[in-house]
């Protein structure tokens, strides 16, 4: 595709992305540490799920049961890369606090914890998105697009983008959602976020079907919504919780 | 968010609002230089195949075998081999003479030499670049104006280095766009001769820090008991403290001064070797501040010890630095500071903020060694916190140094996985940064000199293949069937 298309595809799957990092993460150095330490957690385990299904692929069924185990045994695997992610989070956390006490500087806000959880999963969602998507991007310079018999009527691109930003979303604020489950052992917000990425990992596998685009993109986009809406309330749940705590104290 | 008004507090900020700015202040730099070397590299070797574009290059790294395509596969490494073993003994010989130069104080030619070798870096191995540039993009140029531009260019760059009028930030672009250049170049080499060559140097960056006689080693030694600034092209994340008239000689406070070595006899005399190493240094220096990673390491550990890296100024202008108010450890820092070899060396120094200079300038009359001297303590002067510190301490107002070298290194690693593909490219990338910060928290563990490039290469090689291997069949595979 053109280069104005080019640029256009990767703003769609990374433009939200770029905004938070602008808005949210730039200003904090540690944050753009967590986010890069986060995106190599990614890739590690990109690099070990490709390395143990290398043997099996390239699938050539058209079917959709291989995808639907290599879809389940990756969402598995990364939900447990989150799960060490959290661990290690803890240990952070543990040793920013005890920095803290000794600069006599006051410990690690609400604000802060969820912001180093946004960036943790930015990371995971911008390395998604560059993965998945702009890696297929860059190559494709040139005159020509490329289309999909299976979605005929949208170039192979912008699909490949819009799954991406449904993924960047979802990716970015589970983690935030996760996080503050394990942080406050709410079973509830501690399952959302394996649930989601299943069904959103599950939806896409209705692309398959010839024109099935037209019903997993949007479905996708609208795992997406839900995602952000159920993070939103439960910030705004805790914000307003710590808010009220500590209007009897000040 | 507000973290303050959220919580009540008067506090200005919580503590990770400066934490780990120096890790970042280097990492954007590297980050950069990589980009810009994926650019041009992805810019200037798509077109077609030109006959300089196929034919590599004539250099020192391939004196001995030129690869050709139709070599078998064992021909190939086994020429790839030599042709490394060629290379690392060249730059082995180079940084022995430039320790023996050092040695006998010839430090004004070493100056010389650098700010020389800049020029002609920019210029001879800036200018084909420049012109394959308007080639490609069929840019309107003429060629006088284009000589014009690049003479200046060249001349404002070898300036840039020395002089203290000129802004720092311009300094750090030259720096940058000098390891940009000698990293395009260099990764024109044949490929299997690129990936043994980048782990031959690693290697030989690991032995000649590390080992007690190694050349870089000895150059620090060197360098710190002379209390002088070590003869290598340096990028330094933040400005020195500005020369004072007492200084002995003004031209070399405030600067990392630099000289490369004698590079290998290629077409272009200079070599981005001898700036290119990088040590790792850890400055000593009486802080109460904890380190973000030792108390990682070594389970606050800083309380015990009187070594800490400190991390967040008060003022934006926060130093990493590791600071020890022993002397004799001061010299073990210098020598990890390897500037002009092939050793990439990070120097971390301690930056105490806006109030520093002034500081410092006035303590300058008190020392008789010049300011620029990195392991001193820091002033407490400088930082509200600890009003009441040594006076007789100056403060060192260096930020962390990473040598051009590593900066060199990692560019031509990454560049050479642009011409792979771009996803190797980003898995390159994540495991050189990554790479880089392991080695900055190694640094404030083992607190002597450390080599920046083992860890960054070999991490990077390692997820080269990986990424070729394996992960590419599998993501494409699956992004393609559209259920990713």
């Amino acid at each position: 595709m053109t280069a104005a298309a080019g640029l256009g595809y990767a703003l769609i799957a990374l433009g939200p992305a770029l905004a938070l990092f602008v808005a949210a993460i730039a200003r904090k150095p540690f944050l753009i540490l967590t986010l890069l330490s986060s995106m190599l957690f990614w890739l590690v385990s990109l690099i070990i799920l490709s390395g143990v299904w290398r043997g099996f692929l390239p699938v050539r069924s058209s079917s959709w049961w291989p995808y639907a185990i290599l879809i389940i045994t990756s969402v598995g695997f990364q939900e447990g890369i989150r799960l060490v992610f959290w661990k290690l989070y803890k240990k952070m956390e543990d040793m920013l606090d005890a920095f803290a006490d000794r600069v006599s500087k006051p410990r690690l806000f609400l604000t802060d914890k969820m912001q180093i959880a946004l960036a943790g999963g930015l990371g995971h969602g911008v390395a998604h998105a560059v993965f998945f998507c702009l890696s297929l991007l860059t190559p494709a310079f040139g005159p020509a697009t490329f289309y999909v018999d299976r979605c005929s009527r949208v170039p192979f691109f912008l699909i490949s983008a819009i799954i991406s930003l449904g993924f960047v979303i979802i990716h970015t604020f589970s983690m935030v959602i996760a996080f503050n489950g394990y942080a406050e052992g709410k079973k509830n917000d501690q399952v959302f976020a394996p649930i989601v990425h299943i069904i959103a990992a599950i939806m896409t596998l209705v692309n398959l079907a010839p024109g099935g685009c037209v019903i997993g993109v949007p479905l996708l986009c609208f795992a997406a919504a839900v995602t952000l809406q159920y993070c939103w309330k439960m910030v705004w749940r805790r914000l307003t919780e710590q808010h009220n705590m500590q209007i009897p104290n000040s | 968010m507000d973290p303050s008004s959220s919580s009540g507090s008067g506090s200005s900020g919580s503590i990770i609002d400066s934490l780990g700015v120096e890790i970042v202040g280097v990492m954007s730099p590297v980050s950069i230089c990589m980009l810009v070397v994926v650019l041009l590299i992805s810019t200037l070797s798509s077109p077609s195949p030109s006959t300089t574009a196929t034919a590599p290059p004539i250099t020192a790294a391939t004196l001995v075998y030129l690869e050709s395509p139709s070599d078998s596969a064992s021909h190939k490494l086994l020429g790839a081999l030599l042709n490394a073993a060629a290379f690392v003994a060249l730059v082995a010989l180079v940084t022995f003479l430039l320790v023996l130069l050092y040695y006998y104080r010839c430090t004004s030619f070493l100056r010389l030499y650098m700010r020389f070798s800049t020029f002609f870096v920019l210029s001879s191995m800036g200018g084909p670049l420049l012109l394959a540039l308007l080639r490609r993009f069929a840019l309107p140029l003429d060629a006088p104006s284009a000589l014009f531009l690049l003479l200046n260019f060249s001349a404002l760059g070898a300036l840039s280095l020395f002089h203290p009028a000129l802004p720092f930030l311009l300094r750090q672009s030259y720096m940058v766009a000098l390891a940009a250049i000698v990293a395009a170049w260099f990764a024109r080499l044949p490929e299997w001769t690129t990936w043994v060559l980048l782990l031959a140097l690693a290697a030989y960056d690991l032995v000649a820090v590390l080992a007690p006689r190694g050349p870089l080693r000895i150059l620090v030694e060197l360098a710190s008991s002379r209390d002088d600034d070590l003869p290598a092209l340096v990028y330094e994340a933040r400005p020195t403290v500005a020369p004072s008239a007492s200084a002995p000689s003004p031209a070399s406070i405030g600067s990392v001064e630099l000289q490369p070595v004698d590079p290998p006899p290629r077409r272009s005399p200079t070599n981005p070797n001898p700036d290119d190493r990088a040590v790792v240094e850890m400055a000593d220096l009486d802080e109460e501040r904890s380190p973000l990673v030792s108390s990682g390491s070594s389970g606050g550990s800083a309380q015990n010890n009187e070594r800490v890296v400190r991390i967040g100024e008060p003022s934006d202008r926060a130093v990493v630095e590791i600071a020890n108010p022993d002397e004799e450890e001061a010299r073990g820092r210098d020598a990890c500071e390897n500037p002009s070899s092939d050793h990439a060396v990070l120097e971390i120094g301690n930056v105490e903020g806006e109030t520093s200079p002034l500081v410092s300038r006035t303590l300058v009359g008190r020392q008789e060694n010049p300011p620029q001297r990195r392991r001193r303590r820091s002033s407490s002067s400088s930082s509200p916190s600890s009003p009441t510190q040594e006076v007789e301490m100056f403060e060192t107002t260096r930020g962390i140094r990473l040598g051009l070298g590593d900066f060199v290194f990692y560019s031509v690693l990454v560049g050479r996985a642009a011409m792979y593909d771009l996803m190797t490219v980003y898995a390159c990338y994540l495991a050189i940064i990554s790479g880089l910060g392991c080695t900055l928290i190694l640094l404030s563990v083992c607190r002597h000199a450390l080599p920046a490039l083992p860890i960054s290469i070999t991490l990077g090689v390692m997820f080269y293949f990986l990424t070729r291997l394996l992960m590419e069949p599998f993501v494409v595979g699956a992004s393609t069937n559209l259920p990713l």
